[in-house]
């Protein structure tokens, strides 16, 4: 089912609606926002997904995550492990 | 002879003098015998708090004009811009100017005619629901005023259609759905058609006029000057001697809800403060550090705003034992970014707009580094980013749209504006389920407007949920077109076709 969802991409300076399907993992989801948003940030070669402050495993499905119509994310270049603030 | 009545002196006998008919003329209240006085001034439209005219009655402004002096200097002022018009507004006048002040008119052609027309209709409802004479007559002028404020950016600028088609948003713009007209009327509807009297006044006088128009009145003007542009400089100097006529009736208008509900008035203010600031951030700011060439810009935006807007706005609200807004930091954090966030994202928008963009070059850039210190570099990162897809796609109009977003950019569900408030690391965005339906805010100001009258904002749909519910066509194309009525010929596009001297230079020095 498409999901509608706000992605802010890390560097970016507007957030982007990306439609997504509840069974799509969260790396793809990832990636379709960082392509959405190459026009304006340097897409990076690992990144990794915030929701509601927690980052999320790239291998679980959209609806696994709890991911709603109309949620927030972020996608950031990965950070360094350990660290994993986030909104 | 004094007292002998002839054809020749009859007015010199009988007309009194100024002095003895004006107060009489202005303060004509009288007390109703079959209808009450809540029925005349009706809440709902005169506003709150409603009080009864025994605590109006002292309302009092300064200016005190009469009509006849009122139509005497309008015209002369008329006169005068006429005159500047016919030495210096022709059409190879304006041909000279720099062209991306040319595209820094193009925004003003568009917001501001029709912009002034609602602030007739909100004059007009003081006019009429205001609560003393004094008041209502000073009102009369303010809807008078306004017309002419309409009339005359119509008049200069549309005009120039005949040179350039995107002129024609000068009466257009308005009427479309565009995203940009979506948020402006979302902000006049709100601010002037649809308003009480008294919040009227407060949030156009006291906020719009007294706090937010030397944006436009002085710093815009004395820009112009700078740029050459001498209609334009003319046509805001002279708008401005009314403005600083009608903006008196926010004063003491505020200044008697203060005394009877001190927490309203102070929700009034800081609401209307926030929600001015993200417009003319956008339309003024952009302008100052953008479409204004580096050599003619004394200033930058936010030293502007430091120097007309916040020390006098803060001095301001102490004088009327108001307190500073409880966003404070976050605006000035704002007055370093909020602009650049914005011309950043409409730059790679730029086909949604009716006014074409800029780079900043990389001497632009330097400047804007030491102008806005703070969160420069992650803009600068962009603008980086921005310049190698031009590098890669290469120059020419067959590149517009390889440098150009294609994603369903996303908008705050209170100013309707772009979510580009925070910063790119922090982008403030922040969700919110209310009843049945979901909610996004660029920024906390803008959430707690809402959330403090919801009833007035919940069932405005942004640009995403138009066309998530199929009101708005998804593709962009067809957005471009049928939605918001922009066409090849007038949607904005790169001023240089992406053809900077600074860009190649940079590709051959191996950037």
């Amino acid at each position: 089912m498409p999901l509608p969802l706000y992605g802010f991409r890390e560097g970016d300076s507007i957030g982007l609606l990306i439609v997504a399907d509840e069974q799509e993992t969260v790396g793809s989801l990832a990636q379709k926002l960082q392509e959405a948003a190459s026009i304006r940030v340097t897409p990076a070669e690992r990144v990794e997904l915030v929701y509601r402050n927690r980052l999320l495993d790239p291998s679980i499905t959209l609806s696994q995550a709890g991911l709603a119509a109309l949620d927030r994310f972020d996608v950031r270049e990965e950070r360094p492990r350990g660290i994993s603030e986030g909104r | 002879m004094q007292g002998t009545l002839t054809r020749e002196n009859v007015f010199e006998v009988h007309l009194l003098k100024r002095e003895e008919w004006l107060h009489l003329a202005r303060k004509l209240d009288w007390e109703y015998s079959y209808v009450r006085e809540d029925e005349v001034f009706p809440k709902i439209i005169s506003g709150t708090p409603w009080l009864p005219h025994s605590d109006w009655q002292d309302w009092e402004e300064a200016f005190k004009t009469s009509y006849r002096e009122y139509v005497e200097n309008q015209h002369d002022k008329d006169m005068a811009v006429y005159a500047v018009r016919d030495a210096v507004g022709r059409l190879e006048d304006i041909q000279k100017l720099n062209t991306p002040w040319i595209n820094g008119l193009k925004i003003h052609a568009a917001a501001l005619p029709l912009a002034e027309f609602t602030g007739v209709v909100g004059n007009l409802r003081g006019a009429r629901f205001g609560r003393d004479s004094a008041w209502r007559t000073m009102a009369v002028f303010g809807a008078l005023d306004e017309f002419r404020h309409t009339q005359i950016p119509l008049l200069l600028l549309h005009e120039l259609v005949r040179w350039d088609a995107q002129f024609d948003w000068t009466h257009k713009f308005y009427h479309t759905n565009n995203w940009f007209a979506i948020a402006a009327r979302h902000f006049f509807d709100e601010l002037t058609l649809g308003q009480n009297a008294i919040e009227f006044h407060i949030a156009t006088n006291f906020i719009l006029e007294t706090a937010f128009t030397n944006l436009q009145f002085v710093g815009l003007a004395s820009l112009a000057h700078e740029a050459g542009d001498h209609l334009f400089e003319k046509m805001v100097t002279s708008i401005q001697t009314d403005e600083a006529r009608h903006a008196q009736i926010g004063h003491p208008v505020l200044a008697e809800v203060m005394k009877h509900d001190a927490e309203h008035a102070q929700y009034l203010v800081d609401k209307w403060f926030w929600r001015n600031w993200h417009i003319f951030s956008i339309l003024t700011g952009v302008t100052m550090d953008y479409f204004t060439a580096p050599d003619q810009r004394p200033t930058s935006f936010k030293e502007f705003m430091e120097e007309w807007i916040v020390d006098q706005y803060l001095r301001t609200l102490d004088e009327f034992g108001l307190k500073k807004p409880w966003y404070w930091d976050l605006f000035l954090d704002e007055l370093e970014i909020y602009h650049h966030m914005i011309y950043a994202s409409a730059y790679t928008y730029r086909a949604t707009l009716w006014f074409n963009f800029v780079m900043p070059s990389p001497t632009d850039r330097q400047w804007l580094r030491r102008k806005y210190p703070k969160y420069w570099d992650d803009m600068d990162a962009i603008w980086e980013r921005v310049s190698d897809q031009w590098r890669a796609a290469g120059p020419g109009p067959n590149s517009e749209m390889s440098v150009h977003g294609q994603a369903m950019p996303t908008f705050c569900d209170l100013c309707q504006l772009p979510l580009s408030a925070g910063t790119p690391r922090n982008n403030t965005a922040n969700t919110l389920a209310f009843e049945d339906r979901n909610y996004i805010f660029c920024s906390e100001p803008c959430r707690w407007i809402f959330m403090k009258e919801p009833e007035r904002y919940a069932s405005h749909k942004d640009l995403v949920k138009r066309v998530l519910t199929g009101e708005a066509p998804a593709s962009l194309p067809d957005l471009l077109t049928a939605y918001f009525r922009l066409t090849p010929e007038t949607w904005g596009k790169d001023v240089c076709g992406g053809k900077y001297d600074w860009l190649s230079k940079a590709r051959s020095h191996g950037h």
